[in-house]
């Protein structure tokens, strides 16, 4: 068995429950052992770095420490937000081991040695686990459901700092959801930026933003949105009444994460993806599986072209 | 394009240099960041006249502007600059720098952004970790406005999004709060 060091984030406990819920059960399935950072701390989000420079690095580095006293190669992070701070910070300590030394003072846990690799549970999922051995443990496919892979800003940005996938149009997650048997369709808006910590301060950008990209994802045909990020999630999912309202349209877009795909292909029944939490409900969705391509898909020109060619005649 | 000639300091252009670790001489002032950037509409001026406005050393009008404040870090410009400038790093310094040197927010929303970042922090060093329910609480107190984002509290509480009470917490809060304590020392004697 395979072990990982596991950093959970704060929004475990609250608003991405549904995402750690998932990622264990999933996690049990790959044979990995998770082994939580004991006594971990927030790693200040944008907060500390919107405020302070020392704790913006400070914060992170003693959940580094705490992950490097530990005996396994990588720690893996849910949350695309704490694993931008906890990347970042590794990326700098180790380009200014002057940084580190200066630090010291502010974190006793010990010295930062830089041993342990840091990836988000996306990446870990695709490169340590592998596609091959996913598709391999899938029980029922989700053949049927169309998704739009939503990666957001952090996961693959920026490109020096992360080294994963592409920061512009990123494929891994769209090559998971393919391995587990759903469609994930063309999505211009992968990497547009949801509007993320705003959603308490400002939310009039959240809506607008967010807005945005759930536009984008009814447009390209997409019946359920799949992120790696819970401020994305709840970003998409728990706005997207007051975004309806403020665009009078209606969208119906649940928002998974793509562990709850994951653990639904492996054959754990609904209720273990805690469809209450969500606010968009997620059956419609699930009901698309098993579907078979929809009705002779007709050739609908668009309404424009079609006038156009009424008077030509 | 107008930079200051050699002969006049900048000391403001130094600074932002040196703290983000960037050469914002560097812009030849393309604007891709501006059509990139998914909030330059709100700026009050957007990065590519942040980048000149610091390269003519302009500081009270950059560190009164919302622009810093407004900047999501989503690091979408600094991908795309074909001068491989990371703005987003630029703009932390300017917040840095307008909180050192207590510049009063300029607008309603700033002055919002930078209660959330406080309270945020406060969360961190009290409870080690982030205590959503809190947060949202102080935030509405804070800046005098009740009712706003109540509208999703039931939602979110009724569906446990939201718990209504911290989570385990760090064993070790006490040394988080140091660290938070040592940190403010070492800010303010810089």
């Amino acid at each position: 068995m395979k072990k990982l060091t596991y950093f959970p984030g704060c929004s475990a406990h609250g608003t991405s429950e549904e995402f750690d819920h998932t990622l264990r059960k999933v996690m049990k399935t790959l044979e990995v052992e998770l082994e939580e950072i004991p006594d971990w701390n927030c790693c200040g989000a944008t907060s500390a770095h919107a405020m302070t420079d020392n704790l913006a690095m400070a914060l992170p580095m003693r959940n580094l420490i705490l992950a490097e006293k530990m005996d396994n190669k990588t720690m893996g992070i849910p949350c695309a937000s704490c694993y931008s701070r906890m990347k970042t910070a590794k990326y700098e300590l180790e380009a200014h081991p002057e940084l580190a030394q200066k630090l010291s003072s502010i974190v006793e846990e010990g010295t930062f040695k830089g041993t342990v690799e840091v990836k988000s549970m996306l990446q870990f999922c695709y490169e340590e686990v592998g596609l091959e051995k996913i598709k391999s443990l899938v029980k029922y496919p989700l053949t049927g459901l169309k998704v739009a892979c939503y990666y957001g800003c952090l996961l693959t940005r920026p490109k020096a700092v992360t080294q994963f996938d592409s920061p512009e149009y990123p494929m891994s997650m769209d090559r998971l959801v393919e391995a587990l048997g759903a469609t994930a369709v063309d999505f211009d808006y992968k990497t547009e930026c949801c509007g993320a910590s705003f959603a308490i301060s400002t939310p009039e950008v959240v809506l607008n933003l967010s807005g945005k990209i759930l536009e984008m994802a009814k447009e390209a045909g997409a019946h359920a949105m799949v992120v790696a990020c819970p401020l994305c999630q709840s970003n998409l999912d728990m706005r997207q009444p007051d975004i309806e309202k403020l665009q009078g349209v209606k969208y119906n877009i649940p928002v998974f994460y793509f562990t709850q795909l994951m653990a639904l292909a492996f054959g754990y029944p609904v209720s273990d993806l805690l469809p209450g939490k969500h606010i968009v409900p997620i059956e419609p969705a699930l009901a698309r599986i098993g579907e078979t391509e929809e009705p002779a898909e007709k050739v609908t020109k668009p309404k424009k072209a079609v006038e156009a060619e009424s008077e030509d005649n | 394009m107008i930079t200051l000639g050699q002969d006049q300091k900048n000391p403001l252009l130094e600074v932002v240099n040196k703290r983000s670790g960037q050469n914002v001489l560097n812009c030849y002032q393309c604007g891709k960041c501006v059509g990139t950037c998914p909030v330059a509409g709100y700026m009050d001026f957007p990065p590519r006249e942040i980048m000149q406005l610091i390269k003519i050393g302009r500081k009270e009008a950059i560190l009164a502007a919302n622009s810093s404040w407004y900047c999501l870090t989503c690091s979408a410009c600094a991908g795309r600059c074909p001068r491989e400038i990371d703005i987003p790093k630029v703009m932390e310094t300017l917040r840095h720098m307008a909180i050192e040197e207590h510049v009063k927010p300029g607008s309603k929303r700033v002055k919002d952004i930078r209660h959330f970042h406080e309270i945020f922090n406060n969360m961190v060093r009290l409870y080690g970790r982030n205590y959503e329910l809190r947060l949202m609480a102080e935030f509405n107190i804070r800046t005098r406005n009740l009712f706003q984002n109540m509208q999703l509290a039931p939602k979110a509480l009724l569906k446990g999004k939201i718990k209504l009470f911290p989570g385990p917490g760090v064993k070790s809060a006490k040394a988080i709060k140091k660290m938070y304590d040592i940190a403010e020392k070492l800010e303010k004697s810089k």
